[in-house]
This record gives structure tokens, C-alpha cells and sequence, in this order.
């Protein structure tokens, strides 16, 4: 509204404008802004954050959706109880191993892929197209797709694997194939996602930096780990934040594919959280991990955003 | 002139027709109309036809019908039952009896049961659906499984299952009739010897299907206090304890024989194959009497059915939909009777015979003729002679989960000590609780 | 030089073919198979041979059956009146939301952006189930608004939108305000109409979302007649009814149609939205 033109006159603005009261305009904007952001604000707290109260409760009571009436108060033992039994530290586990593989093959190959995308070569509107295919597709319709395509076998997959020689493969069936499975398929879903978001971030790259380092002598590959990859830094951290968040969330593979199994190698936590609450009856003890899976998640997202702040720019 | 005889001609005709009206409500109810509100899963009992018969003994009651995939009927249960306007009736999965009992969703019946009904029920069925002295449901259907077997493929083998239960084969003796029949490499044939079941997800595990391995091995007549006897209940009396019943020499031993059908011997698959049996790549397939009145009706292969094997002690496992009245209910007089008519007599017979299962009351069974020869009279024998309802308690939900998750980690390679012990202390954590 | 040239061309067609084998041979076969009778599906898979990606002897019996024995009809209107409710809320509430944090200085301003910028970090899946508790004490389970209004505030459309308006210049209104046209007049008439790429962006994005949503609406709606699509197809056999492969993946075709033609007419939006956030940051 005013514009500030000194230091001096802004800081003198300010102060006279909190010694005045407000104008009635300004009361009118403010009834404007109050009324234009209500709807909004009310929805958020009806349904975040009064959930969240509620769950902060509920994680001291124990109790059974079945009959919610008969609960009890329990205080602290919900959160004992994940240290004393190894569920919990095996699903977070398990859960990070999930984040932690999907984001380390995900940056590398969506990377490659917005290169290919960035440069002249052909079919790329068509290759564009079809690693984004996975990304509007449920997960629902993925976990479909890939329960039969990983069938031990009947599997689309062990049908090319046995044209190269090589024989039927246990997949979800074989406490060390399961979560490597998963962690494949959340890739194919995702890898499309991560590579538009590294080719926004190139194609906003200014060229005369780049060109600049190839007039000095610089091989196209100095060029692309001394320059382009600094440079990017930013758009890499965003890319590892929202693959790491997609991934703490993952629910319908473990719920539709696994069932958390074999031996809770792919017991997802978002899973653990629902089988307890819905399953096991156990909807205290459920709301305790989700409290601890949301301190875990802010915790992450923070530090990354600190990550972020703090990166140089260009 | 005209208007006011056309005028009080309609008030004549119109209290003649009310007058009708009232006269045809007189003989059908005479007092206010209850709706009754029944849960349950598509193409579920209650029929309409026993429905209707029922209504004209009972005018005054409507039904309003609301149906859930089964994938979808524990939670809408939990959902509704507990809530400020629960369903009259519901017509749930019958293991859980105990639980909805504990928890205060079912509505005591044993008051409305007519006289005879303790001689004529099926003792599995009593016990699945009684919970500390009180029936919660009398139990309308009974399934249980048998082992169908593709003639062609085991003739040409020369392979001869058992026809009756005396003859039974047991469990190493199975195993030689799969390896004998099955076609191809072990572990990837091109015709298995024991096919997936159809159930869940067609993985192994399934306490209603794999727990009687290692309950077969075990002697409900030893000691109470032995192994074998443990072995063979899995789950205490009240329900309450699971240490020392699952994790027992005699299960190991069973167990180890069930892990080496889907590993070191390869005739029983690891994932489910859809319609293995029915398109001739199996030899050999455990299911419910669905699976026989499917093929009478369709006759794609040439079939017969031998009883389950065993090691020690013959057991197959009962259970499954039965019908039971809400404890909130608004109207919990009319709809227990409800319930309890549907399960007796010859309304019984009705809703049993349009599903194709087997019935709960013994009086019903030469009623149906599909049942009195082979191949169906297996299901009846096994069902009277070697029925056990699963292990009953007010957390089975959990107990199914935790030991299905065990017995599948076993069916894929998993070592069984190991694995009976972590689930007897998750099972235990739960039922402290 | 040529040579170099041949074998680059080479390596990269075979690249490209590889890159689209991964990602189209899943759908060509989920959607061959929806063709194929249920009995025969899995026999062009094992030996694996070329037929399992064309619907060989086509069927449509699993779409009949599907259509008539499972509520997929109903599902499909569901998830419209879903999905269609929750952008035209969404598109409302977060505009509105956005304008007033962008424009008006007010107090307390901070406070409700960090408010906002909170909830963005909550995985909602860990809420599920007081979130439950909240939905139905209001009464709305097993409703289709109960399936879209946790979603309606949503900070991500909030702060898509605020990086909108706050490039949008400011002399445009003022004009107006000039004129003596008060806020609401003005933000109906004169900014949303300059946004319109943004809020079609958060539209799709929105859309998806809701479309492909499964662990909310398998929660809250328990009511087959109610339920949305991916819910619907997701739903395992009866016990006592063998389960159909066929309508399986019929219903998987059925489920993701849709929004992969949607995607194709409007790919520039959808990518365009998906990396706004990326390069502003």
C-alpha cells in the first residue's frame, strides 16, 4: 500500500503506524483478509490440526476401534512398549531402507533422463510422455501391475529373465527380494516425476555459464560434474526432500502386495500403523507411532529445508 | 347440482377405498412396522425366499438390506456396530463370534434358541459361536475343506486317492502321490502336485487352511498338560494364553514336513496361480464344497475328492458365515427371533440350499441329496467326524493375522522354531492386552 | 566421424527402446490381458511370447462382467463427483486463501503462514485415524464429502497460488481500486482471471489426486454404493467365489483410463504445475 522510500522515514512509518490505531481502511482490509481466509483456516484446523490433538491423546489410551468406549489410560506405556518390542524399530527400519533406496537410484536415473530430455535428441516428447504415464497411474493400479509382473512364476518379469537364461527369481516370496522389489516399482512410478523436475531445473540454467566453460577447453563431461551439477544443487535437494517424503508415506504396496511380509521385511510403518489400528485393535498403541512418525517426518523435512536455505546460489 | 354429487360420490368412493385399505392392513399387522436393518456381504444369506415366508408369519417387520464386499465387512462392522445407529443384524465371518461378543456388539441368543436345538447343532459350530456360557449366534452354514483331485492327470500317474476317511492318506503319503503326479522340474513344473489355494491372495499360510499341519500332529486326548495335546488346541480354552501352543517338537516336526512342500520337494507353489486346478496345471487342490457345485454345474474337468491328510490326528477346520443379532440393536426382541428362525427348521433348509454349503444342524443333512454320495459326502463326513473350529477366542482377528504371517514366512523358506516363537510372543503380547 | 555418429545413434536408439519397453510393456499387458479370457490370461506369459501384449483373441466379457456384477459404474461417478467438488473447492478456498495472505498485511500474517507451512510436512497417512474420528463425529462417514474435505485446504494449492499472485502486478488492481472496486469485486473480476494457468494447474494436480486417492476413501466410506474407483477395483474376491483375474485387470484399465487420456490432452499443465514449485523452491 505505502511505499517506503529511506530506512529512516520506512522505520518511522512503522513506528507511528503501530503507535496509531488502525485506519478504517485498514480494519476493512483485515475484515477482507479475515473473511477471504477463514474457509480456509477453519478446514485446516477442523482437519489437521484437531486430528492432531486428538492423536497426541489417544497415543496414552488403549483402546479398540471395536468398542472405543472401553478405553484406558495407560500414560506412557504405548511409547515404552515400542522400545521394549522390536515391531516398531523394524518397521522405521525397514521404512528408511525403502526412503533411502528409492531416493539414492531415483536422483541418478531421472538426472539421466532430463539430460536425454534437455538435449536434441529424438523421440523425446514421446519418452516425456511415458515415464510420466506411472506418475498419474494409482498406486493402486501400480501394485496391480507389478504383483503379476513379479510372480515367481507366471511373472511377465521371470518370463524375460528366463529368455536371458536366467531362472524364475522368489521376488515378494524371499525375505531379501521383497523390498528391493518394492523399492523397483516405487522407482518406475516416480522416476518420471524427478526427471521434469531436474529438466525444469536445467532448462532454468543460464547457457552462457555452460558455454562459457566449453570456450575454456572443458570436456562435455567437465562441463556437466564441475558446472550443470553444482548448479542444480537446489533442485537436487528438492527432488531427495519430496522422494524421501513419498517414500516415509508408501502404504498401498505393503497393504496390497506384501501385507508387510515375508518376515516384515516390507512392513512399511504407514502399514504398521493402519494394521494395528484396524487389525490388530490396538488403536492406542497406532497412534502413538503415528505421533513418532510425524516427529520423524518434520524432523527430516526441517533439516532438509535448512539444507536447502543454506546451499549456495547462483 | 353436479359437482356436489360428483363431490361427495369421490368422499364415498374415497372412504370406501380407505376403508379397504384399513380392512387390508387389519390382516396383515396390527401393530407399528419395524425395519429391521441387516449387514452383510453380496449374495449372502438370508435369501429372499425364506424372508418372505418369514414375513408373512411376522407382518409387521421390513427389512432394509445393506451389502459390503467381504474385503470390506470386518471394518464396516467395527465401524457400525459401535456406533449410534448400528445394524439390527449382521452376518459376519464366524470366527469372530468371540470377539464381537467380548467387545459388546453381539446380542446373547442363547434365550431364544428353540428347544432341541442343543441336540440337533453341530458341537464345532456351538463352541465357535459361544462365548462364557452364552450363544452369540446359532450358526446357519458349515463349510470346511477337502482335498479335490484331477482324475486324468493322477490315473495317469497311478496315483489312488482314498475314497473314504478310514482310508485316509497321510500327509507323507500325500506327498509321495504329489511328487508321483506332478509334471516338470520340481519348484517350477509345468503341472504342480498340490495347487495354490484361491483364498486371500492365493499365498500359503492361511490359518483356515495350513494350521491343521501342524495341529494334526498333535492328540486331543493326551495330557493337558503334554505337548501333543497343546499342539492340537493351539490356543488355550479361555482363549487367553498361546505360549506352549504353538511352538511345540510335534509342530516343528509338522512344520518342517509343510516348509519342504514349497522348497526342498517343489510340488506346492509359493504365489497364488489363478485357476490353477480348473485349467489342469495341478494335480492336486484343497477347497470348499464351492468349488464341487461349481463343477457339477460346469464340468470342465474330471474330478473326484479325497479327505485332507493328517499325521497324527485327523482335523479339518470349520467355520464360516454365520448371522447373529447387534446388541444396540433398537429392536433386539424381534431381530434375535429373526436370526434364530433363519437358522432353524425349514427356513434353515432354504437359506442353506440356494448357497451350497453344508448346513449346522445334523437333521438337515439327508435332506440334501448332492451330500449323501460321493464325491460331496466327504465334506459331510470330515465336517462330523473331524470338525474344529479355529482357534476360538476373543482376539482371533489378531491371532489369524499374526499366525497366517508366521505360516506363510514358513511355506517361503523361513526356519518354523523361529518363527512359532516370535508369533506365540506377538500373539501373547496381544491377548494380554 | 561418421562412424562415431552411426554407433551414437545406435546406442541411443537402443536406449530409447529400452526406456519405452520398461514403461509401456506394463500397461500394453495389463490392458492385452483385460481383453483375454479369464482361463487363458496367464498363457501367453509363461513361455513368455509376443501375445501377451495384444489382446489375441479379444473378449470383452471381463468389461461386461465387470459392469454388471461389481459397482465399478457407481465408483466411476463417485470419484467424478469427487474429484470434480474437490477442485472446484480447492480452486476456491485456496485462491481466496492465498490473495489475502499475499495482498493484505495484517497481524498475525506470520503466524498463519507458519500455521500453514506446518501442515505441509504432516503425512496425512499418519493422521488417518484420529482424522477418522474427526469426519465421522461430524457425520459425514461414509459420504462422498467425507472423502474430499480433509483435502480442500490444502497448503500445497495455497502456496502454488501465492508464488501466482505475488507475480502478479500489483498497478492492475490498484487501478481498479481506483475506481472505487472493493476487494471481492476485484479479486473476482480482475485477479482470478489473470491467474488462469496457475489455477488450472493446481485444478489437474488436484484432480489426480483426488482420482488416484485409496487409503482415505478404503477408511471413511464403507458403503459399496459409495465407494471410489480405486477402492473399487482394489476389493479381493468372497471366499466362496473364485476370484476373476480378467475383471481385475479390466478394472485397473477402467481405474486409470481417464486420467492418463486427461494427462495426454494437457501434459504441458501437469508438468508444468508439477515443477513450479521446483524452481522457485
Amino acid at each position: 500500500m505505502s511505499v517506503s522510500n529511506t530506512p529512516s522515514q520506512a522505520s518511522a512509518k512503522t513506528k507511528s503506524k503501530t503507535r496509531k490505531p488502525a485506519t478504517r481502511r485498514q480494519k476493512r482490509d483485515w475484515m477482507f483478509a479475515a473473511g477471504f481466509l477463514a474457509p480456509f483456516m477453519i478446514l485446516l484446523l477442523v482437519f489437521q490440526y484437531v486430528p492432531l490433538l486428538l492423536m497426541a491423546r489417544n497415543s496414552v489410551y488403549d483402546y479398540s476401534l471395536l468398542n472405543p468406549a472401553a478405553s484406558k489410560f495407560v500414560g506412557l506405556r504405548n511409547f515404552t512398549d515400542m522400545i521394549e518390542y522390536d515391531d516398531a524399530a523394524v518397521s522405521f527400519g525397514v521404512t528408511f531402507l525403502f526412503a533411502l533406496g528409492v531416493v539414492l537410484f531415483v536422483i541418478p536415473i531421472a538426472f539421466s533422463l532430463a539430460l536425454f530430455l534437455n538435449s536434441k535428441l529424438p523421440a523425446r516428447g514421446l519418452v516425456r510422455t511415458m515415464i510420466m504415464l506411472p506418475v498419474v497411474t494409482s498406486s493402486v493400479v501400480v501394485a496391480t501391475m507389478w504383483s503379476f509382473l513379479l510372480d515367481p512364476s507366471n511373472g511377465l518379469i521371470n518370463g524375460v529373465l528366463n529368455v536371458a537364461g536366467i531362472g524364475n527369481q522368489p521376488f515378494l516370496t524371499s525375505t531379501s527380494q521383497a523390498l528391493p522389489a518394492l523399492i523397483a516399482m516405487t522407482l518406475w512410478q516416480q522416476v518420471g516425476f524427478g526427471a521434469i523436475l531436474f529438466l525444469a531445473g536445467l532448462q532454468g540454467l543460464p547457457a552462457e555459464l555452460t558455454e562459457a566453460a566449453r570456450i575454456d577447453g572443458a570436456t562435455r563431461r567437465q562441463v556437466l560434474w564441475n558446472v550443470t551439477i553444482p548448479l542444480l544443487s537446489r533442485t537436487t535437494l528438492f527432488v531427495v526432500v519430496i522422494m524421501t517424503v513419498f517414500s516415509l508415506q508408501a502404504f498401498a504396496p505393503a497393504f496390497l502386495m506384501t501385507q508387510g511380509g515375508p518376515q516384515e521385511s516390507t512392513n512399511l510403518i504407514v502399514y504398521h500403523i493402519y494394521n494395528t489400528a484396524f487389525i490388530m485393535q490396538q488403536a492406542g498403541y497406532a497412534s502413538a507411532l503415528s505421533v513418532v512418525l510425524l516427529l520423524v517426518v518434520l524432523g527430516i523435512s526441517m533439516a532438509q529445508m535448512a539444507l536447502l536455505r543454506s546451499r549456495w546460489n547462483y | 347440482m353436479n359437482t356436489r354429487n360428483l363431490f361427495f360420490a369421490s368422499l364415498l368412493g374415497a372412504t370406501a377405498l380407505w376403508g379397504t385399505g384399513a380392512y387390508a392392513q387389519d390382516t396383515t399387522c396390527t401393530g407399528e412396522t419395524v425395519t429391521l436393518r441387516i449387514l452383510r456381504t453380496p449374495g449372502n444369506y438370508p435369501y429372499p425366499a425364506p424372508m418372505e415366508a418369514w414375513q408373512k408369519q411376522n407382518p409387521c417387520v421390513q427389512f432394509e438390506i445393506n451389502e459390503v464386499p467381504f474385503a470390506q465387512l470386518a471394518d464396516t462392522i467395527s465401524v457400525q456396530a459401535a456406533s449410534s445407529n448400528p445394524p439390527d443384524i449382521i452376518v459376519y465371518d464366524g470366527p469372530n463370534t468371540q470377539s464381537y461378543a467380548a467387545a459388546g456388539i453381539l446380542l446373547p441368543i442363547t434365550k431364544y434358541l428353540p428347544k432341541g436345538w442343543d441336540e440337533d447343532i453341530l458341537p464345532a459350530t456351538k463352541a465357535e459361536h459361544s462365548y462364557e456360557g452364552e450363544v452369540y449366534s446359532p450358526g446357519i452354514e458349515q463349510t470346511t475343506v477337502a482335498m479335490y483331485y484331477n482324475k486324468k492327470l493322477v490315473e495317469a500317474a497311478g496315483v489312488k486317492p482314498p475314497q473314504t476317511l478310514q482310508d485316509a492318506w497321510t500327509w507323507p503319503q500325500a506327498l509321495e502321490a504329489f511328487k508321483k503326479c506332478q509334471q516338470g522340474t520340481a519348484g517350477s513344473p509345468t503341472v504342480w502336485g498340490l495347487g495354490p489355494t484361491r483364498f486371500g491372495n492365493g499365498q500359503p499360510g492361511l490359518v483356515y487352511q495350513d494350521l491343521i499341519y501342524q495341529r494334526s500332529a498333535g492328540d486331543p486326548k493326551a495330557d493337558p498338560s503334554s505337548s501333543a495335546y497343546k499342539t492340537f488346541w493351539a490356543l488355550s480354552p479361555d482363549g487367553k494364553t498361546v505360549e506352549g501352543y504353538l511352538n511345540t517338537p510335534e509342530a516343528i516336526e509338522a512344520l518342517k514336513f509343510y516348509r519342504s512342500l514349497f522348497n526342498s520337494e517343489g510340488v506346492a507353489p509359493k504365489v497364488g496361480i489363478p485357476n490353477a486346478f480348473f485349467d489342469g496345471k495341478a494335480c492336486f487342490y484343497i477347497d470348499t464344497p464351492a468349488a464341487g457345485n461349481a463343477l457339477l454345474k460346469d464340468p470342465k474337468i474330471e474330478w473326484g475328492i479325497t479327505p485332507i491328510p493328517y499325521f497324527k490326528t485327523p482335523i479339518v477346520h470349520t467355520g464360516s458365515t454365520t448371522i447373529g443379532a447387534t446388541a444396540r440393536s433398537r429392536h433386539p426382541e424381534i431381530a434375535a427371533k429373526f436370526v434364530v428362525d433363519m437358522s432353524w427348521g425349514e427356513y434353515a433348509y432354504m437359506n442353506v440350499s440356494q448357497r451350497g454349503n453344508l448346513p449346522t444342524l445334523k437333521s438337515l443333512f439327508p435332506r440334501f441329496a448332492v451330500y449323501n454320495s460321493y464325491p460331496m459326502k466327504v465334506f459331510v463326513d470330515q465336517l462330523q467326524e473331524w470338525g474344529q473350529p479355529r482357534p476360538p477366542g476373543p482376539k482371533f482377528a489378531q491371532y489369524d493375522k499374526l499366525v497366517t504371517d508366521a505360516l506363510r514366512a514358513v511355506a517361503f523358506g523361513g526356519d518354523p522354531a523361529e518363527l512359532m516363537a516370535d508369533a506365540e510372543k506377538k500373539v501373547q503380547r496381544v491377548l494380554d492386552r | 566421424m561418421k562412424k562415431h555418429h552411426m554407433r551414437r545413434a545406435f546406442f541411443v536408439t537402443l536406449v530409447i527402446a529400452l526406456i519405452l519397453c520398461c514403461f509401456l510393456a506394463p500397461y500394453a499387458w495389463i490392458v492385452a490381458s483385460s481383453f483375454k479370457n479369464q482361463l487363458t490370461l496367464f498363457n501367453d506369459v509363461t513361455p513368455l511370447s509376443w501375445k501377451a501384449f495384444l489382446p489375441v483373441g479379444g473378449t470383452i466379457e471381463n468389461y461386461q462382467s465387470l459392469f454388471k456384477r461389481t459397482n465399478v459404474l457407481t465408483a466411476l461417478a463417485n470419484t467424478a463427483i469427487v474429484a470434480g467438488g474437490q477442485v472446484a473447492l480447492t480452486l476456491l478456498l485456496c485462491s481466496m486463501a492465498a490473495y489475502s495472505l499475499t495482498r493484505v498485511s495484517f497481524p498475525g500474517a506470520k503466524i498463519v503462514f507458519v500455521l500453514i507451512l506446518l501442515t505441509f510436512l504432516l503425512p496425512i497417512e499418519a493422521l488417518m485415524v484420529p482424522l477418522y474420528q474427526v469426519v465421522s463425529g461430524l457425520g459425514l462417514s461414509n459420504t462422498l464429502l467425507g472423502v474430499m474435505i480433509p483435502w480442500i485446504a490444502s497448503p500445497f494449492g495455497l502456496f502454488l497460488l501465492k508464488q501466482a499472485f505475488e507475480e502478479l502486478p500489483v498497478e492492475l488492481e490498484d487501478a481498479a481500486r481506483i475506481d472505487g472496486a472493493g476487494h471481492v469485486r476485484i479479486f473476482f473480476s480482475i485477479v482470478l482471471p489473470n491467474v488462469k494457468v496457475p489455477m488450472l494447474t493446481l485444478g489437474l494436480i488436484t484432480f489426480l489426486f483426488s482420482w488416484n486417492s485409496f487409503l482415505w476413501p478404503l477408511v471413511i466410506v464403507q458403503d459399496p454404493a459409495n465407494q471410489v474407483i480405486q477402492v473399487a477395483i482394489a476389493q479381493q474376491g468372497s471366499p466362496t467365489q473364485l476370484p476373476n483375474w480378467g475383471e481385475t485387470f479390466a478394472g485397473a484399465t477402467v481405474a486409470t483410463l481417464p486420467l492418463i487420456l486427461l494427462f495426454l490432452l494437457l501434459q504441458k499443465y501437469f508438468t508444468q504445475g508439477m515443477t513450479t514449485s521446483g524452481i522457485k523452491g
